[in-house]
């Protein structure tokens, strides 16, 4: 019986036990994450082409919930970075998009949880810093720079560069260290308290009736993991708009 | 659960030791599939999805849009017609109004007329009773000194025996009556 809590987090190759082929000398497996990353895309496809596909003018309820997620990000932008932010629509909409179905489905019992491995969320926070390095230098060109320079007299810049530096090189840590703690912890904890539930059960007598107990706490926190899926992949989205609005917009601070 | 884990060498021991997130021997594969699953949700968002919802809430807002101008033309239609329907009525009543009103000053006319017509009649009528009046109150007054000469003319005739001309009576009587 498996009773690791960290178990569910294990990447592992499935159905083939080979690497499918190898990238500059390391093995590419189909694991498991591999699969539910891919099944999370296609559910995610589903649900925003074929709710949509006959457009209806009243929409169906899933028609309403894909135009919804559309008018959410669009707005997020909107708020953010205003409407020349736009253009960054279908990147930030697919990283809402993936983040979210990515934690959801990892909610469902035997599933794999992508967003909990450090791997992915760094790879997409250092994406998102990439994305605003390049376009930053595109639109203001050095002006960029200016990102680093707060407005304050020189005695205080020698102070304050470093700390800008600093904070601006601690982005992508932060950025996918929140999502993947987070992630991690909630999945942790249901998993610990599922195996108190199978221990107080398997062990017989009184001892089974108080298996309830940690049966209800589960419970309890699967629905602030589902809260938690939500809004950590919204504030992945909008942390995204506020640093790519940098990108576009002089920054005044 | 009997699968190794992604690993070099793929051994069980190394399975089971050590925090799996921090295991640098499946992040190829981790980030290799990151790279397919997000490049194939952003073509897919990018090219199909988010363009048919754009279209679709676009669309809506469209006939939406539409339809209020069509509304809006519509009441824009109705008050007009309310209006015209209105200036129509206050005309026609301001027609009727003088209508009535020439109507009842020609038969106020007319009546006038008439009543003067009547009044004249009744002028007439009235001067051809009192020359009636008139003559007839002659016609009475002579017959009275008619009366009176002959009564006298018989009086004297009676008392004194004298025959009395009528000439002479009238002469006396008048005498008397003056």
């Amino acid at each position: 019986m498996a009773m690791n809590p960290m178990e569910q987090f294990e990447v592992k190759p499935i159905i083939f036990h080979d690497p499918l082929f190898s990238i500059a000398g390391h093995p590419i497996y189909f694991t498991n994450q591999a699969l539910f990353m891919l099944i999370a895309v296609a559910v995610a496809t589903l649900f925003l082409t074929a709710t949509v596909s006959k457009g209806r003018l009243v929409p169906t309820r899933g028609q309403s919930m894909a135009e919804l997620s559309y008018e959410f990000v669009a707005n997020m932008i909107n708020s953010t970075m205003g409407s020349d932010g736009l253009k960054f629509f279908p990147l930030i909409f697919t990283i809402f998009i993936f983040v979210l179905f990515q934690n959801f489905l990892g909610l469902i019992p035997w599933t794999f949880t992508s967003t909990s491995q450090i791997a992915i969320t760094f790879t997409l926070a250092s994406f998102v810093i990439l994305t605003m390095v390049v376009t930053g230098f595109m639109t203001q060109g050095l002006g960029f720079l200016k990102l680093f320079v707060p407005s304050a007299p020189w005695y205080l810049l020698i102070l304050l560069v470093p700390i800008e530096v600093i904070s601006f090189l601690t982005r992508p840590i932060s950025l996918s260290v929140r999502l993947f703690a987070n992630m991690l912890a909630g999945h942790t904890l249901l998993a610990v308290f599922a195996s108190f539930v199978v221990l107080l059960g398997a062990a017989g007598g009184i001892l089974s009736v108080f298996a309830v107990a940690p049966f209800l706490l589960i419970v309890a926190i699967f629905a602030l993991e589902m809260l938690v899926a939500a809004l950590q992949a919204y504030v992945f989205a909008i942390l995204t708009c506020i640093y790519l609005n940098e990108a576009i917009h002089h920054a005044n601070h | 659960m009997s699968e190794p884990a992604v690993t070099h060498t793929g051994t069980e021991a190394q399975h089971s030791a050590g925090f799996p997130p921090f295991k640098t021997e499946s992040f190829p594969s981790q980030i290799f599939w990151l790279v397919v699953a997000f490049v194939a949700l952003f073509i897919v968002l990018w090219r199909f999805a988010g363009p048919r919802i754009a279209g679709v809430i676009g669309q809506r807002k469209g006939q939406i849009a539409g339809d209020i101008a069509a509304a809006d033309k519509h009441k824009a239609d109705a008050e007009a017609a309310l209006a015209a329907y209105e200036k129509a009525l206050a005309t026609a009543r301001a027609k009727a109004h003088a209508e009535a009103e020439a109507g009842r000053k020609v038969l106020e006319a007319e009546a006038e007329k008439a009543k003067a017509a009547a009044d004249a009649e009744a002028r007439e009528a009235t001067a051809a009773a009192d020359v009636q009046i008139a003559a007839k109150r002659a016609e009475a007054a002579t017959h009275v000194t008619k009366a009176a000469q002959d009564a006298a003319a018989e009086i004297v005739n009676r008392l004194i025996g004298v025959s009395v001309t009528p000439d002479e009576a009238a002469a006396a009587v008048k005498a008397v009556g003056a």
